[in-house]
This record gives structure tokens, sequence and C-alpha cells, in this order.
């Protein structure tokens, strides 16, 4: 997936640049909340219940800092990507067991046309990896500087 | 959180979906080593869900993959089709379970 196509699926109403969560679960929810506030979600409990299954199947807590919550949902549409961010971190079972500053949350509905979900999930990992870019979001303050790096500018 | 027969059949279809595509999300690299108790939640939440309407998921499930499908400004997005005005009303209570005309598929009102 192109970068541009990937950075279409963000939105600067699901973009949180410091949570208020300090827990694992605080943050899903507070994520979650943005999908319900912009009407993309109408039953958020059934949505947070597909997430603690997620997390059962093993954490979305990848490493260096960084979580991608992520599944697929009766309860949505569209393939969306909210983005929040905690400075202090938060302690997310983490594969490294560090805490996470960097959450990407990934609904998709149980369909999507050329399987975006995945190829959305695929194209995250590389950029996620990349020491300077992880650098650059734990920075960012607006929506603009965070898209840039997804862009790759 | 107390469930309706409604609800139960949405988490299932998303524990199936998830259940599914396991073996792709591990190979992009996330720890999957709680596939097992994954399982038994999936056969723990089917067993709150009535048999006939279990049976029928699962006849869905295998004839069409999704056995229940959101329904978004009126269209099933199983098949696209848009459905009657006056099912949409009834489908967004969440009492009962209404099925696409076209494709069969249960539906999950959205907005
Ligand atoms: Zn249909």
């Amino acid at each position: 997936m192109r970068k541009s196509e990937l950075a279409s699926h963000f939105n600067p109403a699901l973009f949180i640049p410091e949570l208020k969560a300090t827990d694992k679960e605080a943050v899903l929810k507070e994520l979650l909340d943005l999908f319900v506030k912009e009407k993309h979600i109408r039953n958020s409990a059934i949505v947070l219940e597909m997430l603690h299954q997620r997390e059962k199947l093993g954490s979305t807590g990848i490493g260096k800092g960084v979580a991608i919550p992520h599944g697929r949902t009766v309860a949505a549409s569209d393939v969306l990507i909210a983005f929040g961010k905690s400075t202090a971190g938060v302690p997310f079972d983490a594969m490294d067991g560090k805490p996470v500053h960097l959450f990407f949350m990934v609904i998709a509905p149980p369909n999507d046309e050329g399987n975006v979900y995945l190829q959305i999930l695929g194209s995250l990992m590389p950029i996620l990896s990349d020491a300077e870019n992880l650098q650059r979001m734990k920075a960012v303050r607006e929506y603009n500087e965070f898209i840039e790096v997804i862009r790759g500018e | 959180m107390a469930m309706n027969d409604l609800e139960r059949l949405v988490s299932l279809q998303d524990l199936d979906l998830m259940i599914q595509e396991t073996d792709e999300v591990a190979k992009l690299g996330f720890n999957v080593t709680g596939y097992d108790e994954l399982q038994k939640a999936r056969e723990e939440l089917a067993n709150q869900i009535s048999r006939p309407l279990l049976s029928r998921y699962e006849r869905l499930r295998a004839k069409l993959k999704r056995a229940i499908v959101p329904v978004k400004n009126d269209i099933c997005l199983g098949c696209f089709l848009r459905q009657p005005t006056s099912l949409a009303a009834r489908g967004r209570e969440d009492e009962e379970i209404f099925t696409c005309e076209n494709c069969g598929r249960m539906l999950y009102w959205l907005d």
C-alpha cells in the first residue's frame, strides 16, 4: 500500500496528541470513544469486547513503545485508524515489557474491498520499526506533523 | 456486559473473523500465542446462543463466509442491496434478527 493511501485512512478527528489514560483498559476506551463521537461506531461495548478478545490472542504491544490494537467487527463499515500518544507511557503487556507511548487503533468491517485492512497493518509495521519515525511521532503536537511522518515527508 | 442474541451473534462473528485471520496477522509480526484461549472463548460464547440460532449462523457462515453483516444507510454490506424502509426502522431497535432478502445474511444496523 502506498503511503498516501495509508494516510487517507487517518483522520484529524481520530487523533489524540496526549492521552489521559494511564492503563491498558482506559487507552482502549479513550481511543474507541473517538470512533463513537465521529459516529463510525454505534455500539462501543461490542467493539471493546472484540478488542479485549484480540488482546487475549496476544498483546498488540509490538515493542519499542508501540501498540496496534486492531480487529474486524460487524459494528463498523469503514477501515479507519485512530492515533493516540502518551508521553508518560502506558503499561500494555508489550512484547518487550516496555511501556507504550504510541497507539494505533485499526478498526475494520467484516469484509473490505481489496483487503485494505491487512494491507494497512502490513504497511504500518515498517514505518513503526524505524527509530527516527518513532522519535518524530513521540514529539508531534498537531495532526499535520503526525501525518507527515506517515506520508514519509 | 449483558448482551442480547443479536449482540452475541455480532461478537461471535467478530471472533470467527479474528480466528480466521490469525495466520495472516502472525505473518505480519504480531503475537498470537493465545490462539487456544481464543478458541475457548469462542466456544463459551457459542454456548450462550440458542441452538437453532447458532445452527442458522453456522449454516450461513459455511455457505456465505460471513453470517451476519452490517447495514449502513439501509444497504446490506454483504450484497449491497437496499433494505425496505419498513424493515430498517425495526432493525435499528436491535430486538429482532432480520435477514437480507437478497443474500440471506443476518443484519446488524449501524446507524
Ligand atoms: Zn444482503
